[in-house]
């Protein structure tokens, strides 16, 4: 071997000995796995989260969701009644090299709009808007009529590379099948965060992007997040240093956390309402049953007085002490204080046994009937253990309750469209919702307006309540361009859905939890996501 | 309990000096009880067994609550210390799970579900495997073949593996846990009785059977079954040891009973979740349950496998 071969060697050796130890590397525990790299494969929290990352979006919204930035988009504002104008930043570059213009915003949405095959789509975000270039840098989205929320509704479709280049079938999502970003090929962002790769139920490796030109900060040179499902074992993987941060910190051990002098923890409350389902829509509920079992003609949970019975058969304290150990707020209605559009009005039911059994004889139901209780077992805090707690609150007061709890990507399935016809299954469906335009409007149309799927209405009402008159103040709250005007018909909304005809019933608002080593400092998200941008040293 | 007294004076009886006066009448039943009491652990293991089995059985007599009735079971109670009183008053000597059960209530409703699905699905699982296994060695050839090759195929999956898909596509309750695991079982029954109805069957006896013209069902059932039976006894025991230890199992990882009720094992998965937070008995104690109760059975199914076993006899 020649000498200067040898040198060359010797050096590279050195670069590539050096490289793994250097101190701005950094490994997260999670729960919960995204379900695919593809950013319209499913609207999902722990996939926004993650590619949040890799992709940039039009607009987005700080950790506290308090304020909304322009992460692609460098200003926008309506030029006329139904038009928004979005300036692009110039400069910005994919992972690949290649410049971010109109064309591939327009791409994006055209593929999250037309995506076949996703679990739950982006189709409320993208329906009824029109895209049209103007020149490479600005771009003109128009609506039927007047939409407010544009900015709002741009924080949530990411934009990928309209040069990106796949396997799949040429005439569906663009040519580019979920396994091309799976694996890396398509995954070309420009975030500031490039993917690396995915193991499949093990990790995620991000690395920072050089040529990131956005103002989001970039603390790390690598984040590996590792998907760590059990809550003891993600608990000891951090307090044996093989992690520096975990979310989703489980209720029961955050008491033994704060005194644990390698830990610091943080925690906010986030956009997420807990709340039930209750079928409204068919005069023969398949879990609604006579008190010893038997399959009944009737659904009383068709009757507005009933449901606010059972709200007021919960005691929702006791759910917050007892089951998420003092981590969360007793919820009346669709978001917690402090964000845009809240009902005044509304507080959490009061736990009432005396009323609630007045109110169901009032409604011909004195002598009680059976119910089932489905809910999820992996998705929200504690899901199981809140679907017991209801249970038994509800046997013991005269519905006798089943219980049936499974893991999410069967659950949801079932309850969005199991049964025959693609109607929801279940009769009472523990669920929770997470607002993503950080006001109301999102969960009313979603979960409260009547079930309409060519409008993108009632998308996961799974309980299919229906009212002409909130439907029309939900549109007209939609198209006032006025904020206060606005956040009024919003909280008349509510207080109309949830209020008087009992439309869901709301349990708490989600408080999450992280857990970082010392030195280390989480942003509370509102939006519940675990991200390595926003772990930052503590000063 | 009088009659497991009874028991123990004839084991010591026969045990010691006292022996010679049973030679003179002696039975194969008696001959089995003195070899089987010369090991004192199997003769614990047996008592301990018993005694679980009436726990099992008077569950409900036994129990301070119920804890599979959701109207009774408070969420107020839940994760109180051992030793601490609950909202109606009972004591909860070994405390309460996450969903306020007492945990003594909840580990003998438990150990019900445990006994009973790990006995009921052994006989039903030796039912099909001794037929199946006899049919296949009489019959010989090519039957014999196909057979025993579907045994081989369905004992080259792992247990745990069949048993979870089959949960996972059957659902929840215990008579779909007894159908996963028999379907995972049999195959060992049929197994075993074959290999050794295969020894017996060129015996002169059923030859004598066969010549005397005895229809092939009552030559199997009535002369080759009752000569093979000693080997399936402990394979019996074994395999009831095996499905308690295979249901909890599939319990831990959620499957099996349903949420509200629990049985040992779901109780130990429930329990996992504290055992960073210093709540060990929500996890401990039903561990402790299981542990005694599986020891005991293999102790059982020990004894009588060398006792049974003629090439084992002095």
């Amino acid at each position: 071997m020649k000498p200067w071969r040898q040198l060359g060697l010797a050096a590279l050796a050195v670069v590539t000995l050096s490289a793994p130890v250097q101190a701005a590397d950094v490994v997260i525990g999670m729960r919960s796995e995204p379900s695919s790299i593809d950013p319209y494969f499913h609207n999902l929290g722990p996939n926004n989260g993650m590619l949040g990352q890799v992709f940039d979006r039009l607009t987005d919204w700080t950790p506290g969701m308090d304020k909304i930035f322009g992460r692609a988009a460098e200003s926008w504002k309506a030029i006329n009644d139904t038009t928004w104008e979005f300036k692009i930043k110039k400069g910005i570059k994919f992972h690949d090299g290649s410049d971010l213009t109109v064309d591939d915003v327009i791409y994006s949405y055209e593929r999250a709009d037309g995506y076949e095959g996703g679990n739950s789509s982006f189709r409320t975000y993208t329906k009824g808007k029109t895209l049209k270039k103007i020149d490479d840098y600005t771009l003109h989205i128009m609506t039927d009529s007047p939409y407010p929320l544009m900015p709002n509704d741009t924080t949530t479709v990411m934009i990928m590379s309209s040069e990106a280049k796949g396997t799949g079938a040429a005439d569906k999502n663009k040519g580019i099948s979920a396994k091309d970003f799976n694996d890396g090929t398509a995954a070309i962002g420009s975030g500031p965060y490039k993917f690396v790769e995915w193991k499949k139920g093990d990790r995620i490796v991000l690395e920072k992007f050089d040529g990131y030109q956005g103002s989001m900060a970039q603390p790390w040179d690598k984040i590996t997040f590792k998907f760590i499902k059990a809550e003891p074992a993600r608990v000891a993987a951090l307090l044996a240093g093989d992690v520096d941060m975990i979310d989703n910190v489980p209720t029961s051990d955050i008491e033994r956390l704060k005194n644990e002098p390698k830990v610091s923890l943080s925690s906010g409350v986030s956009n997420r309402v807990i709340y039930l389902h209750m079928d409204q829509f068919r005069d023969s509920s398949p879990f609604v049953t006579t008190k010893d079992g038997k399959p009944m003609d009737k659904n009383p949970l068709k009757d507005a007085r009933v449901r606010k019975a059972i709200s007021m058969m919960i005691n929702r304290e006791a759910i917050v002490e007892r089951v998420m150990e003092g981590v969360a707020i007793p919820a009346g209605q669709l978001l917690p204080e402090g964000f845009f559009g809240r009902s005044p009005n509304l507080s959490a039911e009061k736990y009432d046994p005396a009323g609630a059994k007045k109110l169901l004889a009032e409604a011909g139901w004195g002598d009680g009937f059976g119910l089932t209780i489905h809910g999820p077992n992996d998705r929200y805090i504690n899901d199981a253990k809140i679907a017991e707690a209801i249970g038994q609150m509800l046997s013991a007061q005269g519905i006798p309750t089943k219980v049936e709890t499974m893991p999410k990507n069967v659950y949801f399935k079932r309850a969005s469209k199991g049964a025959e016809g693609g109607l929801p299954e279940f009769s009472f469906v523990l669920v929770g919702w997470g607002s993503g335009t950080g006001e109301p409007s999102s969960p009313l149309k979603s979960l409260l307006a009547t079930h309409d799927k060519d409008k993108g209405k009632g998308a996961s009402n799974r309980g299919r309540h229906s009212d002409a008159k909130v439907d029309s103040l939900l549109d007209q709250a939609l198209a006032t361009v006025d904020d206060t005007k606005r956040a009024a018909l919003l909280a008349e909304t509510t207080d109309l859905a949830i209020g008087k005809n009992q439309g869901i019933i709301p349990l708490h608002y989600q408080v999450n939890t992280w857990a970082t080593r010392k030195g280390l400092k989480y942003n509370p998200r509102a939006d519940e996501r675990t991200t390595g941008i926003d772990l930052v040293p503590a000063n | 309990m009088t009659v497991a007294q009874d028991n123990m004076d004839v084991a010591v009886a026969a045990h010691g000096d006292d022996r010679d006066k049973f030679e003179g009448v002696q039975t194969p039943f008696r001959r089995f009880l003195s070899d089987y009491c010369e090991s004192k652990l199997a003769v614990i293991g047996f008592f301990v067994i018993s005694a679980i089995t009436l726990v099992a059985i008077f569950a409900p007599l036994l129990a301070p609550t119920d804890p599979y009735d959701l109207a009774s079971v408070s969420i107020m109670d839940s994760r109180l210390a051992p030793g601490q009183a609950m909202m109606t008053g009972t004591t909860a000597h070994l405390g309460t799970d996450g969903a306020g059960r007492d945990m003594v209530s909840a580990m003998i409703y438990g150990l019900r579900i445990s006994l009973g699905v790990g006995i009921g699905s052994g006989v039903i699982a030796m039912v099909i495997g001794i037929s199946v296994g006899l049919f296949s060695a009489y019959a010989g050839g090519r039957v014999d073949s196909v057979v025993m090759r579907i045994v081989d195929i369905q004992l080259s999956f792992p247990a745990i593996l069949v048993a979870l898909i089959l949960l996972v596509t059957l659902g929840k309750g215990v008579d779909k846990t007894i159908i996963a695991l028999v379907v995972v079982q049999w195959a060992y029954y049929a197994r075993t009785i074959r290999g050794t109805a295969l020894v017996e069957r060129r015996r002169e006896y059923i030859e004598s059977a066969v010549c005397l013209g005895l229809s092939e069902r009552r030559i199997m059932f009535r002369h080759l079954l009752p000569n093979c039976l000693a080997p399936m006894i402990v394979v019996g025991t074994m395999q009831v040891a095996h499905a308690i230890s295979l249901e909890a199992t599939l319990s831990f990882l959620g499957l099996g009973m349903p949420q509200t009720e629990p049985s040992l094992g779901r109780l130990i998965s429930n329990g996992f979740e504290y055992i960073m937070s210093g709540k060990y008995w929500i996890s401990v104690y039903p561990g402790i349950a299981l542990l005694v109760t599986i020891v005991s059975i293999n102790l059982v199914g020990d004894r009588l496998r060398d006792v049974l076993n003629p090439r084992l006899q002095k």
